[in-house]
């Protein structure tokens, strides 16, 4: 009766049933919208606890239906109290506008993710040049940023079908994807922060 | 097997995912088809308030860009609605119906009024925490039969536990269904009458889909 599989069972819904509660006393609306957000996690334990590759099948798109959803709900949120966006420039900390540190750690950022290389790596690097961009309320041209993005991902793809028409060539195709990634996700992230310091 | 929705009349299989007719399945889908072709070429009603003691009235305009993303909306929901309908997985049925609960938020939160809006809130927390049983009561049925399938689960070799099954109509009562909206009397107020038609469609529809999954499990 009580195997593993009962027991794990037995504490999400623990779980789910504490963040319910704390949903029935919760009187601020925006409270209440992260306290759903939190017992959204219970329910993807739930299904984790199936315990095989379906499992990861199925807690994909369960979260994405989530995440919409929970995405819509703040959006309506927003209109609902009558919140305008407002303008980010940068954080304004004037420590970090004028020292060299922040080009010290993007640059290490930057180097590690180099080392890391692939999605990671992109990743990291490209949250040295967010950190870096944020920092320095950056203004400028992207478009070049934008094409860097797309012709990596052109290679990224490109070495996919090495991969499956010549794989001898694996190793070249292996690198290219490597870079690709990297250079993708690198520009992406740069974009993302370029872009939160220009609303409208 | 057992047919409580009538002998199967066609398959579609996509892999091991298969979506089939019964004559039950078939005429919701049918009437979900029907009330999207409906609400596709509709125009919305303008609602005409009258001021008593008076000969005067007002009619309330609704501005284009609305008109169009509730229609985008209603007609979302209309094909959710018919995927909800004929899939014959539990876990594309619950990730159907919990995209019928987005459309409906989407349909009554387009109206630009505080109280409307208000109400779309506290419909999405109910319909956000019908999830939770929902994606549960399907991870168990997976967990317990080692199956999503019904076909495979009609055929009544594995039994699904009572609870899985009492989870599965609590969520989809949260998400895909409205009682809990039903009642704030304001959102039906709302104007942009042939959308807010599509809400109640979709619960009934998927009231419907739930209790022959349900009995046919």
């Amino acid at each position: 009766m009580w195997n593993e599989y009962s027991i794990g069972l037995a504490a999400a819904f623990a779980c789910a049933l504490v963040a319910f509660l704390a949903l029935v006393w919760e009187r601020d609306d925006l409270h209440k919208l992260l306290l759903v957000d939190l017992v959204e996690t219970a329910a993807l334990a739930v299904i984790a606890l199936i315990g095989t590759d379906l499992s990861e099948a199925l807690i994909l798109p369960g979260l994405v239906v989530g995440i919409a959803e929970l995405l819509a709900l703040s959006q309506i949120y927003l209109v609902k109290e009558g919140y305008q966006q407002h303008r980010v420039k940068g954080l304004n900390i004037e420590v970090i506008m004028r020292s060299p540190a922040t080009v010290i750690i993007a640059t290490i950022l930057a180097v590690y993710g180099i080392i890391l290389s692939g999605f990671t790596g992109g990743a990291i690097a490209g949250l040295g040049i967010v950190f870096l961009l944020m920092s320095r309320s950056f203004s400028g041209d992207f478009h070049v940023l934008e094409m860097a993005s797309g012709i990596s991902w052109a290679l990224w793809v490109a070495a996919f079908f090495v991969f499956m028409f010549a794989p001898e060539w694996w190793y070249l195709a292996l690198m290219g994807a490597a870079i690709g990634i990297l250079m993708k996700v690198i520009t992406k992230m740069s974009l993302v922060g370029a872009m939160w310091g220009d609303q409208e | 097997m057992n047919e409580i929705g009538g002998a199967p009349l066609f398959f579609l299989e996509f892999g091991d995912i298969v979506i089939y007719f019964t004559p039950f399945t078939l005429t919701l889908f049918l009437l979900a088809l029907v009330f999207s072709v409906f609400v596709l070429v509709s125009r919305p009603e303008r609602q005409i308030d009258i001021a008593f003691g008076g000969d005067a009235y007002y009619a309330k305009e609704i501005s284009l860009s609305e008109l169009r993303f509730r229609r985008f909306m209603s007609i979302a929901c209309g094909l959710a609605c018919m995927g909800a309908m004929v899939t014959g997985d539990v876990f594309d049925f619950t990730l159907f119906v919990s995209l019928v609960g987005i459309c409906n938020v989407g349909i009554v939160a387009a109206v630009r009024s505080r109280h409307v809006q208000n109400a779309a809130y506290q419909y999405g927390l109910v319909a956000l925490a019908g999830t939770v049983p929902m994606f549960a009561a399907a991870a168990m049925v997976a967990a317990t039969t080692g199956t999503l399938s019904m076909l495979e689960l009609a055929k009544g070799t594995a039994t699904v536990p009572v609870a899985a099954r009492a989870l599965l109509v609590l969520g989809v009562m949260g998400e895909g269904m409205a009682p809990f909206y039903a009642a704030k009397a304001e959102m039906f107020r709302a104007p942009g009458a042939p959308y807010v038609i599509m809400c109640s469609l979709s619960s009934l529809l998927i009231f419907l889909r739930v209790a022959e999954v349900i009995l046919l499990i």
